[in-house]
């Protein structure tokens, strides 16, 4: 299995360098490169996914190892949906080093995943935990998009009011492009969080009769949700367009990142592995 | 061959100088004509537009500063005025420099404007010209088409030509960075002066569709709309129309603002904060410089739009850096295809296939013409190979001929007859 990971990490670093060379020499030829390699590890990484999976038996998505493993997996395949539908290659410029340094993280990392089958319980509604921490984990890979398109919102609206343009200028998606994918990201990413937050109540209802456990991950994540919602009704009725909406974009993203990292810190039953 | 440039361009030669050497293209044809003897002078080609004049020749002559006489006299004698009042300002070039020139200016980097297309297209034409008045042969044909390949790869492969450098194309670029695709945005000329006609044709290219025209005189508004198939509107009905209006381009002789904080305040209110972008090339301004303040509207006046142009200019001149390396990379490439396909080597071989010949036969015979001193011996080797190379020199004067004017098949086909290998 690592043998595969590894390779599909080598996939990545390609992709990440050619993304990066593209993003600086606005070369067509070295994005198509930095494409094809991406899909590669994506499609390797897919296979160890599922390897994993097969030999040992249960969901390869629990504890530190396979969360970075998962993530990473999770925002190659976000980037691919995105470009699919919108001009926007730079956005691999930015996730894919990250992606490269998350499964790289994840191969250094040793698991004691002893307690797997202890958390998940027995009950019933076992099933449901793989998709409450799945939709979570896609949730948080939308997030980092509407992040991402944020924060390219505010570079270039910024250069756009004070007239003058850095070498990003020329190098990022257009204003519309980026706000576009930052209000459908939003609104994808907050439906995976409902859904999300809602299956891991309904497992813990099942397994310890209750929904809430006042956990530090779980009241951040409840705020997450809030912000984000409160992102996508202002930008209905018109009155956070554009820069304000950007902030909210970079605010939310600074709460997910509490939550996935903050609850470790804060001893929070949530933490596995 | 040597391949021989000599020319004046806008760095080198004033206007005054210019204008009085400028080809009409008939000019040049029969100009090609006077310049390209088949002797000395092997092919030609002359290219003058408003910022160049310049004479390639591939030609045999041993000595340069000849040929470089003889194209100044042509200059002098064709345009008919006195050489010396040109002479100081002609560059000359010959080999990798003609070759390195010459891909300079296709590719743009020898342009007043650098990484601007027009240059390309007039390259183009000066060759069709001395195309079709015949003076082109292996060389030049070789040489243009480089050329035209390295102006390609330097256009894609740098950023030479990727931003703006005029008040009416930065309403495109600008446009494309807030906007995304321009298909389907409306624009609202406030006055229709030259430059907002300009600048509307450039949006309507990229793809705008709707043109709205608010000026003074009526008539000038309805025949820009009839010709973008827009609509004109009334300069008083400004503050009903500017909610619809995607990207405003304001330029009117109004002494005050047209367009103030209020006016521009409710028009975004009414999109419901969905981003405009004005520019404002009137002086004095048509826009309340405080419109630049609220969110989501975009303000360039003319300041704004040349202070962008100067900096477009200077990421140009850095992109021409990365230009020039591959433009030196290619002249060796060519320099190395042109020897290739010289035609030394096979004349050499042809050579010596035919002294091989007499000498083997004369080794056959050997034998039967007994003792000879080493003079005689000497003599009979001297009068067959003067045999064969008197055979051979027709042979030898016709292939150059042909190889000169580029007809490689009668090459080949004296190739083929000797058996001749690479």
């Amino acid at each position: 299995m690592k043998l595969i990971l590894l390779t599909a990490l080598a996939a990545y670093v390609i992709a990440a360098i050619h993304s990066l060379l593209a993003f600086v020499n606005k070369r067509r030829a070295l994005e198509s490169i930095a494409l094809w390699t991406a899909g590669i590890g994506l499609a390797l990484h897919t296979a160890s996914l599922v390897l994993d999976w097969v030999q040992d038996g249960r969901y390869p998505l629990f504890g530190l190892r396979e969360t970075l493993s998962f993530l990473a997996w999770t925002i190659v395949a976000t980037y691919f949906i995105v470009i699919s539908r919108y001009r926007a290659q730079a956005l691999g410029t930015f996730s894919l080093p990250l992606v490269s340094i998350l499964t790289f993280a994840a191969i250094l990392t040793r698991d004691h995943t002893g307690g797997a089958e202890g958390a998940a319980g027995s009950t019933t509604a076992a099933w449901m935990f793989p998709v409450h921490t799945t939709l979570l984990v896609f949730a948080y890979a939308a997030f980092f998009v509407v992040f991402m398109a944020s924060v390219m919102y505010l570079l270039q609206e910024r250069e756009l009011k004070l007239k003058t343009f850095s070498a990003f200028f020329h190098r990022l998606p257009s204003l519309t492009t980026v706000n576009e994918i930052a209000t459908l990201a939003a609104g994808v990413g907050l439906m995976l969080l409902s859904l999300g937050i809602l299956t891991g109540m309904l497992w813990s209802s099942e397994r310890d009769g209750r929904i809430w456990h006042n956990d530090p991950k779980e009241i951040l994540a409840g705020l997450t949700w809030l912000l984000y919602m409160v992102l996508i009704l202002y930008r209905a009725s018109a009155r956070w367009r554009g820069r304000r909406a950007a902030w909210l974009g970079v605010l939310g993203f600074a709460l997910v990142l509490c939550t996935f990292f903050g609850a470790r810190l804060m001893g929070s039953y949530h933490v596995f592995g | 061959m040597t391949i021989v440039l000599v020319g004046l361009n806008h760095k080198t030669a004033p206007v005054e100088v210019r204008e009085r050497l400028a080809f009409t293209d008939e000019d040049c044809a029969t100009g090609l004509h006077a310049l390209v003897d088949g002797e000395s002078v092997r092919e030609g080609l002359i290219m003058s537009t408003c910022n160049r004049v310049e004479v390639l020749t591939a030609t045999s002559v041993e000595s340069v500063s000849d040929v470089f006489g003889r194209i100044t006299t042509f200059l002098s004698e064709a345009r008919n005025i006195p050489a010396d009042l040109f002479n100081s300002h002609l560059y000359k070039h010959e080999d990798d420099g003609a070759v390195r020139h010459i891909f300079r200016v296709a590719s743009s980097l020898d342009s007043m404007v650098v990484g601007e297309p027009q240059v390309l297209g007039q390259v183009r034409r000066a060759y069709a010209l001395a195309v079709e008045a015949g003076t082109t042969g292996r060389v030049l044909n070789r040489l243009v088409h480089h050329a035209l390949r390295v102006a390609k790869r330097v256009r894609s492969e740098t950023g030479i030509a990727a931003s703006a450098v005029s008040i009416s194309y930065m309403a495109v670029e600008l446009g494309r960075k807030i906007f995304g695709a321009l298909d389907g945005r409306t624009v609202l000329l406030v006055g229709a002066g030259e430059m907002a006609e300009l600048s509307a044709r450039h949006l309507i290219n990229a793809g705008a569709t709707r043109i709205l025209i608010a000026n003074r005189t009526k008539e000038t508004a309805e025949r820009l709309a009839n010709e973008f198939q827009g609509k004109a509107v009334d300069l008083s009905d400004l503050p009903k129309y500017l909610p619809e209006a995607d990207i405003v381009i304001c330029s009117t002789g109004a002494p005050d603002y047209l367009i103030t904080y209020q006016i521009a305040k409710k028009a975004l209110e009414k999109r419901r904060n969905r981003p405009s972008f004005y520019i404002d090339i009137s002086v004095p301004r048509n826009i309340d410089p405080r419109v630049g303040e609220i969110n989501n509207l975009f303000v360039f006046d003319i300041d704004d739009l040349e202070a962008v142009i100067a900096s477009n200019i200077r990421e140009r001149e850095r992109e021409a850096e990365r230009a020039e390396l591959i433009v030196e990379s290619e002249v060796m490439q060519f320099q190395q295809s042109l020897r290739t396909l010289d035609i030394g080597p096979t004349l050499g071989a042809l050579r010596q296939k035919m002294q091989q010949i007499a000498r083997s036969e004369l080794e056959r015979q050997r034998s039967r013409l007994g003792e000879l001193t080493p003079e005689q011996q000497e003599a009979i080797e001297a009068l067959l190979i003067a045999t064969v190379n008197k055979i051979s020199h027709p042979v030898i004067h016709r292939l150059r001929n042909s190889y000169s004017i580029g007809e490689d098949d009668e090459v080949q086909a004296v190739r083929d007859m000797f058996g001749l290998e690479d």
